[in-house]
């Protein structure tokens, strides 16, 4: 374990691009997620097509694929825009953080389009006809009942699209993100030592996911606390 | 014969695909094997899950989490780069298997899918109604016979769909053994970019045979889940 | 003195703090139909559920059979190979058909031949009167016919004792003449029965004894007519106020 001294500010520094990965992949991934629901559920035709291909497409690819088609087809469509003005150069690419973020948010987001969307339905209708009699608007109701019912039932599925999301994150180290995969990889190179570094990688990973998966038990804990109290 | 398409270079598609295809029999090994042994693992570490002794049900318990805590990618790399550091293994007799990226591979792919597919057979486990082990063991059936006839047969229907769907994600991370030299559709579709720069002709052509893969993948259990079900309509 | 086939004696069950079961003292005598009765949570379900130890009871003893029920498994098993149970909630096996799920228990415990417990199974579906749904799955089959079966079911094993958990209080009421006809049938025969029900008909019918059950205690038993007409207990008189009169 020795070898590892040395490379652990190093390995400290590559977590902290993996926490702002996740971060902003959260983001992303509600959003695609509650906007793919929200095509699923319009009864609009032409959006629930796109939203069905979106659906199919991202959770029958291979995570890997849709990273390499991201990266390599946006770095090559923006190489050849960037030739039309100045020929000299030569690969102009989205920075693998911004590329990687965005690919595994669109693939997790097709998942958490169907795990809202089943949250959605599972709302019971008979609050959301209470809040109307009552006389709240449209964005009232969708903001004050729907949402916080259809949270609750999201939270446990959704908790498993974030551990996907950390996981998928190692990932966009084959597109040459400076993570925690790219340290190890310098790591092994100076001391020789494959097994101690990237176990130090699937330790930091570890940590990663009970940080998540405690959180999620806590929210949980929160979101269901008026339930408790019947009892 | 030169296809005249106006986005994309369709010559390029049309050489690409049976290159690619080349890699499918690697990519169904690659399931097939870890699918068989993950199972088989997976309910090896089930009976210990449920067995109730702490000293199965701890260990158990803690390889369930590192495996499905950790990314794939990197288990895939502890065991293909990582194990040959370690003298033991070198020189055991199982480093036959750990020196071919192909053995590491369903290594890799089997120790995963076993710690997730556990855990989705306990569910099924759980999920069976506890009035009916009740019954059986009423009727004097023992605690072996009631898991084989009654807890079984219904868990396995229970967990069907979660099971499919692990088994299409097996299938994806299959193509992440082109990390580690192996040439299955991915990692021929990566050479062949690295040679043409036309990521978007081979890698989207790549994306609609793993697609059919996954239907295919899908069908086939939404005829055993049929058939299954056919005596089901609603169960007290 | 007659024996005993079941005998419990200073019974206590525990679930965690809550005390389901004080101090219980039962005898039942072979060919004796028991009723017992009470309101929700006063530990009817918990008594007959220890005498075929699907509840693991704490202090005092109980003995079925000439088994005492202790933790040793032989015990366990055979003890209830001989007692048959029949649930609120049927619990039949939906993966097999009706038939099959007859000829399961005899097949396994008592190493039946298949021919032999499919013949045993036949005999009693036609005592249960529903034989033409042998080759059906029980989510085909109403309520009232599912609990036939599973009487039908527990008969297979010809158990000594029959322990009913509220048989009836799951069914529509158009069906539960049809399961309680079965039982009286059966209380004819000279099957030893405990019965928890709240079909008082019944009781007056058919048991021997009536078992009041109050908060985990036995509040009062007496024959039915003495029970009904003549009861002795405060809690016992509220009891059947409530139910007889609405």
């Amino acid at each position: 374990m020795e070898a590892v001294t040395g490379w652990w500010d190093d390995f400290f520094w590559g977590s902290l691009v993996v926490v702002e990965l996740f971060i902003v992949a959260i983001f992303l991934t509600v959003l695609f997620g509650l906007i793919g629901a929200g095509a699923k559920l319009s009864g609009n035709p032409v959006a629930k097509s796109i939203a069905n291909a979106y659906t199919i497409v991202f959770r029958g690819t291979p995570e890997i694929l849709v990273l390499l088609l991201f990266y390599f087809g946006s770095a090559v469509a923006l190489t050849a825009i960037a030739q039309v003005f100045d020929p000299e150069i030569k690969f102009v690419d989205i920075p693998p953080f911004w590329a990687g973020s965005l690919a595994i948010a669109l693939i997790v987001g097709s998942y958490a389009t169907e795990t809202f969307r089943g949250a959605f339905l599972g709302v019971d209708p008979g609050q959301v006809e209470a809040a109307r009699a009552l006389g709240l608007s449209n964005l009232k109701t969708f903001m004050y009942v729907r949402i916080p019912a259809m949270w609750r039932l999201a939270l446990p599925p959704f908790g498993n699209h974030m551990l996907s999301l950390i996981k998928d994150t190692a990932l966009i180290a084959v597109i040459g993100l400076e993570e925690t995969l790219f340290v190890a990889e310098q790591a092994i190179g100076t001391t020789g030592k494959p097994f101690t570094m990237y176990i130090v990688v699937g330790g930091i990973y570890l940590g990663f996911s009970t940080i998540i998966t405690l959180s999620v038990m806590v929210l949980e804990k929160y979101a269901n606390k008026h339930l408790e109290v019947a009892r | 014969m030169s296809l005249n398409c106006p986005l994309f270079d369709c010559d390029l598609i049309v050489e690409s695909i049976p290159k690619m295809l080349e890699g499918i029999g690697l990519t169904i090994e690659l399931l097939f094997e870890s699918a068989v042994l993950g199972l088989t693992l997976a309910i090896i570490l089930l009976l210990m899950r449920i067995s109730g002794r702490w000293y199965l049900v701890a260990p158990t318990m803690v390889y369930i989490y590192i495996f499905r805590g950790t990314p794939i990618l990197v288990q895939i790399f502890i065991i293909y780069h990582g194990l040959p550091q370690l003298d033991f293994v070198r020189e055991s007799i199982l480093w036959p298997i750990f020196r071919e990226p192909y053995g590491c591979a369903i290594v890799a792919l089997t120790l995963n899918t076993g710690a997730y597919v556990s855990e989705i057979l306990r569910g099924g486990v759980l999920g069976v109604n506890r009035g009916l082990t009740e019954a059986a063991a009423a009727l004097g059936l023992s605690v072996r016979q009631r898991f084989i006839y009654i807890t079984a047969p219904i868990a396995i229907r229970l967990c069907l769909p979660a099971y499919s769907n692990d088994v299409i994600s097996l299938m994806k991370s299959t193509a992440l053994v082109s990390t580690i030299t192996l040439l299955d559709m991915t990692g021929i579709a990566r050479t062949i970019v690295a040679e043409t720069y036309a990521p978007y002709e081979v890698f989207i052509s790549l994306m609609f045979i793993y697609l059919i893969l996954t239907w295919v993948i899908q069908r086939t259990f939404g005829v055993v889940e049929k058939r299954l079900s056919r005596h089901v309509r609603s169960e007290v | 003195m007659s024996e005993n086939i079941i005998q419990l004696e200073n019974v206590d069950k525990f679930f965690g703090d809550f005390q389901a079961l004080k101090n219980i003292t039962l005898s039942v005598k072979k060919g004796e139909r028991i009723v017992v009765c009470g309101p929700s949570g006063s530990g009817k379900s918990t008594l007959i559920r220890c005498i075929n130890r699907l509840e693991e009871h704490n202090n005092g003893t109980i003995v079925v059979n000439g088994h005492e029920l202790t933790s040793a498994v032989k015990d366990i098993d055979a003890v209830r190979s001989e007692v048959g149970m029949v649930f609120q909630s049927f619990n039949l096996f939906p993966h097999l058909t009706i038939v099959k799920n007859l000829m399961l228990a005899p097949r396994l415990v008592r190493k039946a031949s298949k021919a032999e417990a499919h013949e045993t199974a036949m005999r009693y579906l036609e005592r249960v009167k529903i034989p033409e749904q042998a080759d059906k799955y029980p989510s085909q089959l109403s309520g009232g016919q599912q609990q036939r079966v599973a009487i039908a079911r527990a008969l297979c094993m010809n158990p000594k004792i029959m322990l009913f958990d509220e048989p009836t209080s799951a069914l529509d009421p158009e069906m539960i003449s049809e399961v309680l006809d079965v039982m009286t049938d059966l209380a004819q025969e000279g099957m030893t029965m405990i019965v928890v029900t709240h079909e008082m008909g019944f009781a007056r019918k058919v048991a021997d004894m009536v078992v009041f059950m109050d908060q985990g205690e036995i509040v009062e038993s007496n024959t039915p007519d003495e029970f009904f007409d003549n009861p002795r207990n405060e809690r016992t008189k509220d009891f059947l106020r409530q139910i007889l009169t609405h």
